[in-house]
């Protein structure tokens, strides 16, 4: 060990971790800007896109990763009290609370895929009676040129050449989706944690893992906090 | 800049720690109670978006959110309590996101206007297109 | 614990050597799984020597080629654009961002702290291991097939096409080699946080490492930047999703913008360690503490924040909109105030000092004038209506070759010289070393001089051919080229042979006063035998020549009160 003191080794891979985060969050900065730049020009391409996205689903989400997020910050409490079953009880809800984070992600990404509301070129709706119900409100009236189905007419409103709602999903698919493997990341190093706590490998003075992936996780917890309003909320 | 080596931990005695533990402990009160808040707070922006105030709708979300954000920073993220440093990372960070963000839209939104004539057909000094 | 598995100093090289990191333990596996930072230094040290001289044959290639209007090598020019591509991609990606940092940085940084080792040794040796993987990529891109668009990889034309293994790994191997050069910058930056000694503060801290500091502080803000874009990228070819394709409703300049605002900080990430490197120089060998040490200290620091609001002066023709092109433009010109106040500290600091000749001091001064050209010609092309001019002309390729290779480059070969005795216990023949210098100093300025004039004639860059009346510019570009060549691999080979017969190194043959020379060359696995005495980075009355080692030695009074003989310095 190349280090004085237990002390200057725990603050040493903090500065680390603090310093990766700096890095995340430059990571995800390109993806922010994307968001912004569609947005800030094609107003109507995110108001029409938000008519496919359930505030419900990712309201739940957010408390979900909230509450994970508290739990991850108790686990670090328990391992300065030497709380071991505290810290295992609290790994493991932190955990649990990621993995429905996934399942209700995996709901809102069937659903789309499955109607057809996904990214770029790929853009199609599949049917007129699957578009969310206010939307239908809002399309019937489109008017259906001669020869063109209303399911034509519709797609051809949103997608390529009209609105452009391939370019929204293709900035929410990315977004969550890179979040999403985050989520996937933390959950993998929780399943690390676990183990390591179950061997009763930490105690007061020595931590850093546990604190350093719950600084991870807040991260991940912080970047939902804009996803959601930014893509589920302001139309 | 910090002395590499000078004992800069504060063993705070509240949280019931132990002796020589090193690091802030937070206690169970403060953890439940900023979960409280960030609940309320994210109800409130769901309120507060489901009522249409035009272009306000933007600032309102994401001044919450940055309270929402700085609250899991400031507590959960234990950065009231850590080094100076690790915050300036974190916040140094934001500054060159948000830098990034707006130079890029201020860009796209000025030179919009010249797609547009361009898919119309003209030049930006209103020549026809070459083809 | 971070410091990882030590290991143990078990069977020692030779009976009566005197141990060393090199023979303290042997074998391949020693090597692979070591957590030592100057193991790690010296396999970079290869690794991206190798990256130089392949990066350097594919030039030559282009460069013969270009001997003639019409070609005289390839069978088409399809073989042009992939070498060119390939060339920028293997010197840019492979080279000149991890160079200097992490072999030389890697091994010198904790050195010059008075440290055993980086503070976090197993991302050191994770990042020595994705820097592999990244150049196994690379070479990959070659075998199946190689590309041609250009180390900017930009959309429309790289994403929007049928073949995609060569695109697709060249896309992940600058990914990874981004997070490589990532976790080296993170890991610099705690460790001159973490384990500088007591009584050493920043202010104490060779300039060396305040180039580094700056340099890991854009690799840690900037390079994210990048991974994302080629992610998004990848995605955009196989998915088609719309973000930078146009015909799919992106938008390509998006490509740009994000490209840049990585790769314009990063010309900085290869040009502050180089400027670090010739502080020290400039400094040894003028046997004079460095002139304006703040000064230098925090411009390292301006250019770096500076370097991360310019990135729209490479795209004034690309359709960035005019009003963020003047604005790019204007705020271009203050990266000149910190370079030129380098530039003229180094000066000062010449400035009466007891000038030395030897080798690495050659490099030093030719980087004070190589670098004068680069950074001047960087003004010119800074200013908006000119470079609207001079875009993508041999111009632009001379500038920026100015700064890359004829400065970093440059102070990459002054920094290997310098602590080649450091790391090996070898010294160099310092007669061939001279005309290796020599050598490559002409090489380098027949190749780009007749560049800059080709340029603002109009020659266009990425070229595969030329009207006759730039044939004599390509000519002489080329023979520099060859020099330039020859310097480079009369260095590998007197190197090499320094190994078997050079003269044995003494601890500090320059008389130099930092840290990092208190120790044994080459020093032992736990860098220092006994606790460095610590001292200011350039109080050179500490040491005095002793002609019985051929090097110098901490004088009496020194090592016996432990702290340096200069009580107040600056
Ligand atoms: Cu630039």
């Amino acid at each position: 060990m190349h280090f004085d003191t237990l002390h200057n080794q725990f603050q040493s891979g903090k500065l680390g971790m603090w310093l990766f985060l700096g890095q995340e969050v430059l990571f995800f900065a390109a993806l922010f800007t994307a968001y912004s730049v569609y947005r800030g020009n094609h107003t109507d391409m995110f108001h029409y896109g938000q008519y496919f996205l359930d505030w419900r689903m990712g309201g739940a989400n957010t408390i979900v990763l909230l509450f994970s997020s508290m739990t991850a910050a108790w686990s670090v409490r328990c391992a300065q009290l030497e709380q071991r079953k505290g810290l295992l009880i609290t790994i493991a809800i932190t955990w649990a609370c990621a993995a429905t984070f996934m399942i209700i992600k995996y709901f809102e990404y069937s659903h789309k895929i499955h109607i057809g509301a996904i990214w770029g070129e790929h853009f199609h709706i599949h049917s007129f009676d699957e578009l969310p119900l206010p939307l239908q409100e809002k399309l019937s009236h489109i008017p259906v040129p001669e020869g063109k189905t209303q399911i034509e007419a519709v797609n051809d409103y949103l997608g390529k050449g009209g609105l452009g709602l391939g370019t929204f999903f293709a900035v929410y698919f990315c977004m969550t989706g890179l979040h999403g493997i985050h989520v996937l990341v933390g959950m993998g190093l929780y399943i690390w944690l676990f183990v390591r706590a179950w061997r009763g490998r930490y105690n007061r003075k020595y931590y850093s893992s546990v604190d350093n992936i719950a600084l991870y996780w807040h991260i991940v917890d912080l970047i939902w906090i804009f996803l959601f309003p930014l893509l589920y909320l302001i139309g | 800049m910090s002395d590499a080596t000078a004992h800069d931990s504060h063993d705070h005695g509240h949280g019931g720690a132990l002796p020589g533990t090193i690091g802030h402990v937070t206690s169970v009160g403060t953890l439940v109670k900023v979960f409280l808040t960030l609940v309320c707070l994210t109800l409130a922006t769901i309120a507060v978006a489901r009522m249409d105030f035009g272009r306000l709708n933007v600032v309102g979300a994401l001044v919450i959110a940055s309270i929402k954000g700085s609250i899991v920073a400031l507590w959960f993220m234990h950065l009231r309590y850590d080094k100076r440093f690790n915050f300036f990372i974190l916040f140094g960070s934001i500054i060159f996101l948000v830098w990034m963000v707006s130079y890029i839209l201020f860009d796209t939104k000025m030179y919009q206007h010249d797609m547009e004539t361009y898919r119309h057909g003209k030049t930006i000094d209103g020549k026809p297109k070459p083809e | 614990m971070a410091g990882g598995v030590v290991e143990k100093p078990a069977g020692y090289g030779a009976p009566g050597a005197v141990p060393n990191y090199l023979n303290h333990v042997a074998g391949i596996k020693s090597w692979l799984i070591t957590l030592d930072h100057k193991r790690i230094g010296i396999m970079y040290l290869a690794a991206v020597t190798f990256a130089l001289l392949l990066g350097g044959f594919f030039v030559l290639l282009l460069r013969t080629e270009l001997l003639q209007s019409g070609g005289v090598l390839f069978k088409n020019n399809e073989y042009y654009n992939k070498f060119f591509t390939l060339h920028g991609a293997v010197m840019v990606f492979m080279f000149i961002i991890p160079g200097i940092p992490a072999s030389l940085g890697n091994f010198i940084l904790p050195m010059q702290l008075g440290a055993k080792d980086l503070a976090l040794p197993r991302l050191n040796l994770m990042s020595l291991y994705l820097y592999w993987i990244g150049a196994v990529m690379f070479v990959l891109v070659l075998v199946f097939g190689g590309l041609d668009t250009g180390w900017t990889l930009y959309p429309p034309y790289s994403l929007d096409r049928d073949t995609s293994i060569p695109l697709l790994l060249a896309l992940s191997a600058v990914f990874i080699l981004g997070f490589s050069s990532i976790l080296t910058g993170l890991n610099f930056i705690v460790t001159m946080h973490r384990l500088r000694p007591v009584g050493m503060t920043m202010y104490d801290m060779p300039l060396f490492l305040w180039a580094l500091y700056a340099t890991a502080l854009i690799q840690v803000l900037a390079t994210p930047v990048i991974g994302l874009t080629l992610g998004l990228s990848a995605v955009e070819h196989i998915g088609h999703i719309g973000i930078f394709l146009p015909q799919y409703g992106g938008d390509p300049v998006l490509y740009q913008h994000f490209f840049w605002f990585y790769s314009h900080p990063a010309v900085y990430i290869m040009i502050l360690p180089a400027m670090g490197v010739q502080s020290e120089l400039i400094a040894t060998f003028s046997r004079k503490h460095v002139f304006g040490y703040k000064a230098i200290a925090w411009s390292s620091i301006a250019i770096a924040a500076i370097g991360f609001v310019v990135w729209g002066h490479h795209m004034f023709v690309a359709g960035q909109s005019p009003t963020a092109g003047i604005i790019f433009s204007f705020i271009t010109f203050f990266v000149a105030i910190p370079s030129a106040i380098k530039v003229f500290n180094w000066v000062a600091t010449l400035y009466k000092g007891s000038i030395e000749l030897k080798t690495p001091m050659l490099y030093g001064l030719a980087f004070m004038y190589l670098f004068g050209v680069g950074g001047l010609t960087g003004l010119f092309l800074a200013a908006i209506g000119n470079n609207v001019h001079l875009h993508d002309t041999y111009f632009v390729i001379a500038h920026f070759h100015m700064v890359m290779v004829g400065s970093t480059l440059n102070a990459f070969f002054g920094g290997v010289h310098y602590w080649w005795p450091k790391i090996t216990g070898r010294m160099y023949n310092e007669k061939l070393a001279v005309i290796a210098c020599i050598l490559v100093f002409i090489g380098f300025n027949l190749a780009f001089m007749p560049q800059f004039v080709a340029g603002t004639r109009g020659m266009p860059r990425r070229y595969a051919n030329y009207v006759d009346e730039f044939t004599i510019f390509h000519q002489l570009s080329t023979i520099g080229a060859y020099i330039l060549g020859a310097g480079v691999l009369l260095q590998v080979v007197y190197f090499i042979a320094s190994l078997k017969n050079g003269k044995k190194a003494p601890k500090n043959p320059w008389g130099a006063a930092t840290l990092e020379w208190q120790a044994d060359s080459p020093p032992d696995f736990h860098n220092f035998t006994k606790p460095p005495i610590v001292m200011a980075a350039y109080d050179f009355e500490n040491w005095e020549y002793d002609p019985n080692t051929g090097g110098y030695e901490l004088r009496k009074e020194v090592v016996e009160a432990g702290h340096s003989l200069a009580t107040v310095h600056n």
